[in-house]
């Protein structure tokens, strides 16, 4: 049984992760139904940044979130501006999903080049403290994951309800042409739902250099698990997305004590496609934003 | 069947806006014929074993046979299908373990019905994704469904223990008849064949009714379906023929490298690099695929030599600058009525 709480706790974790990256998916899939592979490569190359100023400056992976996120910001603002503007507005899914795809093959191997193809992980020197509550040990690191979870979702939720654009952006999200009516900006909303994405993706990237080992070509299946995160929480909710994330940690971490580490994908990649059949809005979102034949 | 019809007639006011499109037609054919020709006898005069260019056409017919297969699907009936990779390595994999197993016990090289076999295997599971995913998704969904097969049978072939040789893949090197001797002609022309082969059933296909209703799914699923098209079978029928042709190519590619391992046929670029060459030469046009293989392949090719390790950022760098410029396409260009290329968000 204890154990049973161990693997639960750690997929929790673990799991936060995934919740960033899912959020940050949500908002861009959201406004812009571009399906944003990049966005574990962002992550990952994130990840060095925060590793290489560990190791030239050593400044701490957690304050250099002050540095790192409005860089990411900013890139994402840059990369919409340049690239995905005129996507966006096209029918034409193909070309943002290939944009996203030579993004992700751009920074994959300049990241190859950067720092080679050996794995990375910092060593900090609070990595292996814990704290154990009622015999479950925790990780501070993986606590901090979840605590930086939870606050991106509350920031997240704040400036979507709280804040005009953030309105505008939820507009957006239900539908982009009535929004568009209705005298809205539609590119600059787009423009900042797709920087917070990618802002995200720079939060998500501390955590990972924090606990991950990571490599160059570690983006393309971190994206697709925020992906499965992102369905399985179900798309227009950032809680939602949230979630998700922490039921695919649990999931995977299930799946790795009971059945084997080898098959943790085929159990993650199994319950996406059961709930992209059987309940396509996922599990807490909202059923009109599936279109269903 | 009525609403075929009708949709029939007003595809028939489109063309008939376009005038000469029979003579534009009758030349286009002229030039396929001779670029038949010309490549099918190019092993008559050239030395495609030992010249370079041998293994250079080789690779670009077998990135046309699965960028014709995704055509079908992704281009014709605008479903995003994001498994590609996945038939491409079902079809190698359907060829090597017949083969490394001896199942049919011929022994052949480039044994027809392994081959066969190999475009039969993917289209079965097509089908049997297809069904469950295309009755309940569309749009983006389905291209989530199929990254997560795809995702699903590259772990299952590196799980596969024993039987499907892990992640090291099966040798097919000790398996090659003693009388046979490695020349990559043999390769050449079989890719070329099958390639020319699978032009002409996609061709045929879109010209026929079916093609009508894939190009009305495209356009407007509710208007198609209540228009009487039954969506879901045609979707069904042009994703599993795009999986086959995927399949066969794979068996192709297995033949020439002789050892299919998860790392060289489930890779990310048969995945991608396909979808490109069909949206840089056009999507949802019959010589897209061949223009954008040709295209893309020749940009890897000189990357490989003259910016050999920075090759993957200059197709990087090349995938951005095509989306940015050339969206509809290289043969979306002289079009005067690209009928995909005016579809601006909204109007779906």
């Amino acid at each position: 049984m204890g154990s049973l709480v161990q693997v639960l706790t750690n997929g929790i974790l673990l799991g936060s992760m995934y919740g960033i990256a899912a959020i940050g998916l949500s908002l861009i899939f959201g406004t812009m139904r571009i399906i944003f592979i990049a966005q574990g490569t962002m992550i990952v190359l994130f990840a060095y940044l925060v590793y290489w100023s560990f190791q030239k400056a050593g400044i701490d992976p957690y304050l250099s979130l002050l540095t790192v996120v409005p860089l990411a910001f900013v890139l994402g603002l840059g990369l919409f501006y340049l690239l995905f503007r005129k996507a966006a507005a096209l029918e034409d899914r193909n070309v943002s999903l290939l944009l996203a795809v030579g993004l992700m093959y751009l920074i994959d191997n300049l990241i190859l080049k950067a720092w080679s193809a050996t794995p990375r992980g910092l060593n900090i020197s609070y990595s292996s403290a814990m704290i154990v509550v009622w015999g479950l040990r925790v990780s501070w690191l993986r606590l901090a994951l979840l605590g930086l979870a939870l606050a991106s979702a509350f920031v997240v939720y704040a400036f979507l309800k709280k804040t005009r654009v953030g309105t505008a952006v939820r507009a957006a999200s239900e539908d982009m042409e009535a929004t568009t009516i209705q005298g809205i900006n539609s590119v600059w909303v787009s423009a900042i739902s797709f920087a917070i994405g990618i802002a995200l993706a720079g939060v998500a990237g501390v955590g990972m250099a924090t606990v991950y080992s990571f490599d160059y070509q570690f983006g393309f299946v971190f994206a697709i698990k925020a992906l499965v995160a992102l369905a399985l929480g179900g798309i227009g909710n950032v809680f939602g997305a949230l979630a998700g994330g922490l039921l695919l940690g649990i999931i995977e971490n299930l799946a790795a004590y009971y059945v084997g580490i080898a098959w943790i994908e085929i159990a993650s990649y199994g319950v996406f496609m059961l709930v992209l059949i059987f309940l396509p809005q996922g599990l807490f979102g909202r059923r009109a934003l599936v279109k269903k034949v | 069947m009525g609403g075929i019809e009708r949709i029939e007639s007003a595809d028939v006011r489109l063309v008939a806006g376009t005038k000469g499109l029979n003579k534009r037609k009758l030349i286009w054919a002229g030039l396929g014929v001779l670029a038949v020709v010309f490549f099918g006898t190019l092993p008559f005069y050239y030395d495609v074993h030992n010249g370079q260019y041998g293994v250079f056409f080789f690779n670009v017919f077998v990135y046309a046979i699965v960028a014709q297969g995704w055509n079908l699907i992704g281009g014709y009936t605008g479903q995003i299908s994001l498994g590609q990779n996945a038939f491409f390595g079902i079809g190698a994999y359907t060829m090597a373990l017949l083969w490394f197993n001896d199942v049919t016990k011929t022994g052949y090289y480039f044994d027809p019905v392994l081959m066969i076999a190999s475009a039969v295997a993917p289209a079965i599971v097509a089908v049997l994704v297809g069904l469950p995913l295309l009755s309940r998704l569309r749009g983006d969904y389905f291209a989530f469904g199929t990254l997560g097969m795809g995702m699903i049978v590259t772990v299952l072939f590196i799980n596969g223990g024993y039987f499907t040789g892990g992640a090291e893949g099966r040798m097919l090197v000790s398996k090659m008849p003693p009388d046979v001797v490695f020349n990559l002609r043999t390769h050449y022309w079989v890719a070329f064949l099958v390639a020319v082969l699978v032009t002409l059933v996609v061709y045929f296909l879109t010209s026929s009714r079916v093609g009508l209703a894939l190009k009305a799914i495209r356009e407007d699923e509710v208007a198609a379906a209540s228009h009487g098209v039954n969506v879901l079978k045609y979707k069904v029928i042009a994703f599993a023929v795009g999986a086959s042709t995927a399949g066969v190519a794979g068996s192709i590619y297995g033949y020439y490298l002789l050892q299919v391992t998860p790392s060289n046929v489930l890779t990310q670029n048969w995945l991608f690099y396909p979808i490109l060459m069909v949206v840089l030469g056009g999507t949802g046009t019959i010589l897209g695929p061949w223009v954008g293989a040709f295209l893309i392949y020749l940009l890897s090719w000189y990357g490989d030599q003259y910016f050999t390790g920075y090759s993957p950022i200059l197709s990087g760098v090349v995938i951005i600058l095509v989306m940015l410029f050339l969206p509809s396409g290289i043969m979306g260009l002289g079009q005067k009525v690209p009928d995909w290329g005016k579809r601006v968000r909204g109007s779906g």
